[in-house]
């Protein structure tokens, strides 16, 4: 896979392999991968009793709907340039406008797996010490992680 | 009217003007960029205050980065946690 900056300030990602297609449509599933989704687990941080009913009753859905949106987003972004012949150049464009939904995207299932996973900030990267399921997770984490810091690099900002 | 209820107004608004701390923790994912970059965006804040409630978030696990009146603290909170930051919100002592 290639990904590089566009002039326009954005992305390009260039899948190269089913491999590296699988890797990107794996980004919806880990970021679904929870039992509890990520709008109800921030709402659970909401402890004080005199918040936490309105909370959850009208901040959560918000949250659910807007990760929602961003996972569909970004979904539709791969699927639509999957559905090209393999011989043509297919290139999955992240541009400035939607940076944030891809970042949140990658974010929501970087915080699903480390919820699964506890990784935690320095993780055993070592594949011995590591199941092959658990290794395969780490892996991706750290792919969504760097693709991560190539959008903050190239395309957001204030 | 009675006066019970007349009381329970009276403590409602006690509490709503009481300050109320907005407050991001520390997790393992969200990048130290990012963290700074949403403060920046959604309070304001220079690069170099968003920084040092970012590095304090890291070193200390927490950092209170607004306190004031309730609704306001309520809108930052749902920012923040839009944004995916682990964020309370807080009565302040």
């Amino acid at each position: 896979m290639k990904i590089a900056p566009t002039i326009e300030g954005g992305l390009r990602i260039d899948p190269e392999s089913d491999e590296d297609w699988h890797v990107l449509r794996a980004i919806m599933l880990d970021a679904n991968g929870m039992d509890i989704d990520l709008a109800s687990r921030l709402g659970d941080l909401i402890t004080d009793e005199r918040l936490a009913e309105d909370w959850e009753e009208n901040i959560v859905p918000d949250l659910r709907e807007s990760f929602t949106d961003d996972l569909n987003h970004i979904y539709a972004a791969i699927e639509t340039a999957a559905a090209f012949p393999q011989d043509d150049e297919t290139p999955i464009w992240i541009t400035r406008d939607d940076a944030f939904t891809w970042y949140s995207a990658l974010n929501q299932a970087r915080l699903a797996l480390e919820e699964k996973y506890k990784f935690g900030p320095e993780p055993d990267t070592d594949p011995a010490n590591l199941t092959p399921l658990r290794h395969e997770a780490l892996v991706r984490s750290h792919f969504y992680c760097a693709l991560q810091s190539f959008i903050i690099q190239h395309s957001l900002g204030i | 009217m009675s006066d019970t209820s007349t009381l329970t107004e009276t403590d409602t608004k006690v509490s709503n003007q009481t300050p109320w701390n907005v407050i991001v923790h520390d997790d393992p994912v969200n990048l130290m960029a990012y963290v700074t970059l949403i403060l920046q965006k959604i309070f304001g804040y220079d690069e170099n205050h968003a920084t040092t409630l970012m590095l304090q978030v890291h070193k200390e696990g927490l950092s209170i980065v607004w306190s004031g009146e309730l609704e306001k603290a309520e809108f930052y909170v749902q920012q923040l946690q839009m944004h995916q930051l682990k964020t309370t919100l807080e009565a302040a002592e």
